[in-house]
């Protein structure tokens, strides 16, 4: 099945200029295509016009000469939580079905039949979905759009919300299908497609082609258009580390975090306990563990937002009220959009020093303003920023006063390379000022090159406490890059 | 007129769920205010119309207003709500009076004027079901006077200027950008 | 609503959905008619009986969720008790009116209020909601559009219940000065409703796009699940009449108001 338009152009509503210009592009029968561009190119418009979703549901003005778009196809999108409306797996895996006519008595064996092909193997799939993790759910959204047999596949950035576990797994199972069909795939982590694809297509910001060629030629003519567009591609880690020199053996400064007995409880259960730990400016603490483990449940008990027992110091003050915790612990929200007040960043950024009745707001919101990357979007709101920007105008909200320790819970989560890099120089930057950092993260990567100690949280208790040393070893976890 | 897409239904939908669950946590606090305040807690009436005006300014089509204050009230049944079934012929009314409120504007205008019309229409559809339903007629004339009052005036401010202030500030994140139909412009700049 | 809630499923759950809101109705309907305080009050055992014995849910719970209801009682009857008009006072002070006429055109308000209640509370312990769409399309012929729209919609609502603690865990860390009286309303709105809004409504958004990728449409579909009418139909429409009847044997033969018919 061949896939493609000519001159096509699409106009956002209100936008100024039009997007694709005149693109023109045909993907031949049986072809893995990639699209890579900086986010904003428009490669997700582009997969969702080539599959026609765009027009027919998504009515987003557009023209071409001629569109070739596939009867039949299937499409994953990237988050999990909203690409169901069954609430059971069997129910979901029978939408689709339904939506073909399927004869009811087939239905149960081919429920089966596709969530085998990905590796969902249930004793009974009448299973919660919202009981599986994230990255089982993107498999079930690959079996439901198996269930379609579909000529061309399309996929949309189908782990750009998973962690690392989570995306290979997700890849493995692609891999696996072993599926003779056209594929279309946008993904932005291409350390595991780009020995899958035959053909790179490179977007530049207004949605021009700027390479379309095999892996191996876009790959060595245009890394640096990669690295510009913040793609995370394989060797991407060990480039930073060349670029970006830390100072390795640190050094501890006065301690200022001291934990004793702590627990918190969510209703009557214990959700994290705590014995007794101690920590030290400078200090850049990573917390790990499995997703439920309580990492985030010990973050929120330092902030006595859940209910807790035993004690909490920093610099010998106990923190026994929200208020007090807010005033040494800077908070960083796993999802940036829930901490925002006000309708503007200006305002988002003033806002905790009006409450505090600070002088001298207009000046001190212009530095940050400076320092977080915000000035051209001063006045839009919040909602209406981009992924990166909305994280640095959490970061900047949440440190408003002179806190001396910095909680964070995920903060490079779903985002790109070169965001990812700028947030790690701005957290690397205020520990060498001597602030303590303690980080929640999945990130292999991060933990191995910036944490100074790690603390692992199973099961809701601290279990494992180890320094590390940043950076060691870092050579072995290079990935190969052989086509 | 326009037909309603999938998006546009699943979205009301959404956005009538939620409130239908607020419309249920809604009946106690009414409960409590009803007996002492001589119909002055009638005011608080207003919110269960709530949904139907919210919807109809978001989505600014025929019919949602209908749909959400009717899915609302489905809603509120499904979590057991203490009036049973017979919310689900209120909200029916209800979202009707909104609906026509809208419809006589011939679905152009979106002003906080309009909204606060299709508040006190459904307040005026919740009357009209009263009577049909609760011996409201029975009442004191002076109390049935005040029962009234109290309903419109609470129609008007919940179900219309609140809802009205809600949409406005939903707009201001850029959300309606997704739900809106494209201008004419968009489109014509495609021939440039 | 069934998310959450540990239930034994029990035979008003095998019920067919359709005919048991549709049934449902016809009582609600019937009710209205009725004017008989006996029959009124002696009815409502009849609801009642099957939610404490045959939802299969826990006794703790249902006590829970009956709470609202004798406020509701207490509310909807006192309204009319002390303010109707009548011609038999029993009872004046100030603006109080008690007449012994509205006395029991409220204690009939209250018990009426009551069945619905328990006739509601019934309907929602023992119906899955995918049961009750899939019923609504294929006995009520519901288009599949709006049925289907309301499944995914109800998936929604638990992901907000956590947005919905993650935003107020947020909020309490942020600090927020709180404003009094009407400004504190629209504060509540503009803090929680618009980004719990805001959020629902992209999600909706992208979730109808996906369902229209996985091709829903209006074309000829089959059904995973048939929704029938069978045995157990026919049992609930035997308990309900029986019950119905004995009620108003019961409240005829023995009344216990010397009155019949409350709008006199």
């Amino acid at each position: 099945m061949k896939v493609g338009v000519s001159n096509l152009r699409v106009k956002y509503a209100g936008a100024d200029t039009l997007l694709f210009n005149r693109l023109s592009l045909e993907i031949k029968e049986g072809e893995k295509v990639l699209f890579l561009g900086p986010s904003g190119c428009g490669k997700s418009t582009l997969l969702q016009i080539l599959s026609g979703l765009i027009p027919h549901a998504v009515p987003v003005p557009m023209k071409a000469d001629a569109k070739s778009i596939p009867t039949s196809s299937g499409v994953v999108f990237q988050d999990p939580d909203s690409q169901f409306c069954m609430p059971y797996v069997d129910e979901e895996m029978a939408f689709v079905l339904e939506n073909r006519a399927v004869p009811q008595p087939e239905m149960e064996g081919l429920i089966r039949h596709y969530l085998e092909k990905v590796g969902l193997t249930f004793k009974d799939p009448h299973i919660e979905i919202g009981s599986l993790s994230q990255g089982m759910k993107q498999r079930l959204a690959i079996a439901s759009m198996l269930a379609l047999e579909p000529d061309v596949i399309f996929l949309d950035e189908p782990t750009a919300l998973l962690d690392s576990a989570g995306t290979s797994d997700v890849w493995k199972t692609i891999k696996l299908m072993n599926a003779k069909q056209t594929m279309i795939i946008v993904e932005h982590k291409i350390d595991e497609v780009i020995d899958f694809v035959d053909r790179i297509v490179l977007f530049d910001s207004e949605g021009m082609m700027i390479a379309d060629a095999d892996p191996i030629s876009v790959f060595s003519f245009y890394k640096h258009k990669m690295k510009e567009y913040g793609i995370w591609y394989p060797g991407v880690w060990d480039e930073h580390a060349k670029e970006k020199k830390l100072p390795a053996p640190y050094v501890k400064g006065k301690e200022i975090l001291e934990i004793n007995q702590l627990k918190g409880y969510r209703g009557k259960i214990p959700k994290i306990e705590v014995q007794h730990k101690t920590a030290h400016e400078g200090e850049w603490i990573v917390l790990t563990g499995k997703n439920g483990a309580g990492k985030t449940s010990f973050l929120l008990s330092l902030m006595n937002v859940m209910k807790t027992s035993g004690k909490k110091r920093v610099m010998n003050k106990e923190l026994k009220t929200i208020k007090a915790s807010r005033e040494q612990l800077a908070f960083v929200f796993q999802n940036p959009e829930f901490q925002f007040v006000t309708n503007s960043v200006y305002d988002e950024l003033a806002y905790s020093l009006e409450m505090m009745e600070d002088i001298g707001v207009e000046q001190k919101v212009h530095q940050w303003l400076e320092n977080y990357d915000l000035k051209q979007v001063r006045t839009l709101h919040p909602y209406q920023l981009s992924t990166g920007q909305k994280r640095r105008l959490s970061v900047g909200t949440a440190m408003f006063g002179a806190q001396p320790i910095l909680l964070l819970d995920e903060p490079t989560f779903g985002q790109d390379a070169r965001n990812t890099f700028k947030l790690l120089a701005l957290f690397e930057q205020l520990r060498e000022n001597g602030m303590l950092i303690l980080m929640v993260t999945h990130d292999e990567m991060i933990v191995r090159n910036y944490g100074t100690r790690e603390w692992v949280i199973e099961e809701g208790k601290l279990t494992v406490d180890r320094d590390l040393r940043r950076r060691e070893e870092r050579q072995h976890h290079a990935v190969d890059f052989t086509v | 007129m326009k037909r309603l897409k999938l998006s546009d239904i699943l979205i009301t939908i959404v956005i009538a769920l939620v409130f239908g669950i607020i419309y249920k946590l809604w009946g106690p606090v009414y409960n409590i205010f009803k007996p002492f305040g001589l119909h002055i807690g009638d005011v608080i009436y207003g919110m269960w119309f709530i949904a139907g005006t919210v919807a109809v300014l978001l989505l600014r089509k025929p019919g949602v207003a209908l749909l959400a204050e009717t899915a609302a009230a489905s809603g509120e049944f499904l979590v057991g709500s203490e009036y049973g079934l017979s919310v689900l012929l209120y909200g029916v009314v209800q979202g009707l009076g909104t609906e026509l409120m809208f419809a006589l504007f011939g679905y152009k205008r979106y002003t906080a004027f309009v909204a606060a019309l299709g508040g006190i229409a459904a307040a005026v559809g919740s009357i009209v079901m009263d009577a049909a339903y609760g011996y409201v007629m029975d009442l004191a004339l002076w109390k049935l006077l005040l029962l009234i009052g109290a309903r419109l005036i609470g129609g008007f401010l919940l179900a219309g200027l609140l809802a009205y202030f809600l949409v406005e500030a939903l707009e201001k994140t850029g959300v309606t950008s997704l739900i809106r139909p494209a201008s004419d412009e968009d489109y014509k700049a495609l021939d440039q | 609503m069934q998310w959450t809630l540990q239930y034994k499923e029990t035979w008003l759950h095998r019920l067919n959905p359709s005919f048991k809101l549709v049934f449902i109705l016809a009582l609600f309907l019937l009710l209205l008619f009725v004017h008989n305080p006996n029959f009124i009050s002696n009815v409502t055992v009849v609801p009642f009986i099957l939610v404490m014995f045959a939802t299969g849910h826990r006794k703790k719970i249902l006590a829970i969720l009956m709470i609202p209801f004798l406020l509701l009682f207490f509310s909807s009857a006192s309204s009319m008790m002390f303010f109707g008009q009548g011609t038999t006072t029993w009872w004046k002070w100030g603006i109080v009116h008690m007449t012994e006429e509205s006395f029991f055109r409220g204690l009939h308000i209250g018990f009426r209020a009551l069945n619905f209640a328990l006739l509601g509370l019934l309907f929602a312990l023992t119906t899955r909601p995918v049961f009750l769409f899939y019923s609504l399309i294929q006995q009520l012929k519901v288009p599949p559009r709006f049925a289907y729209s309301f499944m995914a919609a109800v998936r929604i609502l638990p992901v907000m219940m956590e947005e919905f603690h993650q935003l107020r865990a947020a909020l309490l860390i942020r600090g927020i000065k709180k404003k009094k009286g009407f400004a504190r309303i629209m504060q509540s709105v503009s803090l929680y409703a618009v980004p719990l809004l805001s959020q629902s409504i992209r999600r909706a958004h992208r979730i109808a796009v996906a369902m229209e990728a996985k091709q829903f449409n209006n074309k000829e579909r089959t059904y995973y699940y048939k929704q029938t009418l069978s045995r157990v139909d026919v049992y609930f429409l035997i308990y309900i009449t029986i019950g119905f009847s004995l009620a108003y044997w019961v409240g005829t033969t023995f009344p216990y108001f010397d009155l019949t018919d409350v709008r006199n």
